[in-house]
């Protein structure tokens, strides 16, 4: 595949002041544009028994029903040329409707859920499509600054058809009133960029009375993939 | 027209749980494995270990002969308290100026991962490397690994200062 370069502003800035640990952890010198054919024209190649059944069904991982609003996120993976990536693992994570994470680390005075891990795994479909179910996570603070609270997100890893396809993100909800005060979706320069973290409601994916729908489509880089998606 | 693309966020400070699965698999391929140890630290800008990394390495030359694992020739690792990394290579024979391992960290305070690639300083065939010959001579130690005993090799990552590990974006 083809990597062209990403316009300005797209990408996050890597020394971001507003958002601290980018300070230090950021590289300062440009990254170097590398011809190599491997990482543009191979991956990983993980086998199905990677995937456990309740790996697409966040709420079902429990011996009971999570507390909150129960979802369903679903969306396609495609390249730059608008082809589906195909069978290409999706990694997915988030804290519980109270904001807090099963994470040792996570310190916020928020309780745990004894019936909500929040992670899961799955490979997009001869489409590029992907679809879990989950919970709404909360927002919760952080010690960026005075009164730091992250909108709701969920993160995102994934592995596309070719190592340089490889993007972790975070997809967010429609109209949450934390965008304007994160420092993290606002070290995206580009508005548009910013915007296209933003999952949109579906009605048509909702389900029924169980749960509301959102999508959250993903366009990896890369183009000219090989006819047959590698 | 190409289609704008999904931009990067952070991994954050709460990955581990939700990559564990990976983690796993690799410590068991790392144990089986019978080649090279590279082992190393994680750096930020003040030189302080970063001890909440996650790090992938990619040995794609290794995926026939640990085509039986789950997810071959790929090792995940989180730093450890210290910073620290390890990960076992399988035993195969380094194609002329080839990394060793292509690697791609991700970390809190990282909005984006970086990639970057890991050669051994005392292969013999480094002046061949397609790879190294783009990148500027003065920054080419920061992508080589040193041998501290047989089969064990040093090899640090630095986001920033005088050894910032160069990092890529491939064309």
């Amino acid at each position: 595949m083809k990597f062209d370069t990403i316009a300005a502003g797209v990408y996050p800035e890597l020394v971001y002041p507003p958002y601290k640990s980018t300070l230090k952890r950021g590289p300062l010198q440009p990254a170097l544009r590398i011809n190599a054919p491997v990482p543009v024209g191979e991956n990983i190649a993980p086998s199905p028994r990677i995937l456990l059944p309740f790996d697409t069904d966040l709420t079902a991982q429990g011996d009971g029903a999570p507390l909150g609003e129960k979802i369903v996120v679903t969306g396609r993976v495609v390249d730059e040329d608008g082809k589906p990536v195909r069978n290409s693992l999706l990694e997915v994570w988030q804290c519980n409707a109270a904001g807090r994470y099963r994470h040792k680390k996570d310190q916020h005075d928020a309780p745990l859920d004894p019936n909500f891990n929040g992670w899961g795994k799955m490979m997009t479909d001869d489409e590029g499509r992907y679809r879990f179910v989950t919970i709404k996570p909360g927002p919760y603070p952080w010690g960026n600054h005075h009164k730091a609270w992250r909108p709701a997100h969920i993160h995102f890893s994934l592995f596309g058809n070719v190592y340089a396809q490889r993007l972790v993100t975070q997809m967010y909800f429609p109209s949450d009133p934390l965008f304007d005060y994160d420092p993290i979706f606002q070290s995206i320069p580009d508005l548009a960029a910013r915007r296209r973290l933003i999952s949109r409601f579906s009605l048509e994916e909702t389900v029924s009375d169980q749960m509301l729908g959102y999508e959250f489509d993903i366009v990896l880089r890369g183009r000219n993939a090989t006819p047959m998606g590698i | 027209m190409t289609t704008p693309i999904t931009t990067s966020q952070t991994i954050g400070p709460f990955s581990h749980e939700a990559w564990q699965w990976a983690v796993d698999l690799g410590t068991v391929a790392s144990a089986a494995a019978g080649g090279i140890t590279i082992a190393g630290t994680i750096y930020d800008g003040d030189g302080v270990p970063i001890n909440d990394a996650q790090i992938e390495a990619w040995q794609p030359g290794a995926a026939g002969v640990e085509a039986a694992l789950d997810v071959p020739a790929f090792r995940r690792i989180p730093s450890d308290d210290q910073g620290g990394f390890t990960f076992t290579l399988a035993d195969i024979a380094l194609a002329p100026g080839q990394p060793v391992a292509y690697v791609t960290v991700f970390a809190r305070g990282l909005v984006k991962h970086q990639f970057t690639a890991v050669f051994l300083a005392d292969d013999a065939k480094l002046a061949k490397s397609a790879i190294l010959e783009q990148v500027p001579a003065a920054r080419r130690p920061t992508l080589l690994a040193t041998k501290t005993a047989d089969g064990q090799y040093r090899w640090d990552i630095r986001m920033q200062g005088d050894m910032e590990t160069a990092f890529f974006d491939y064309v």
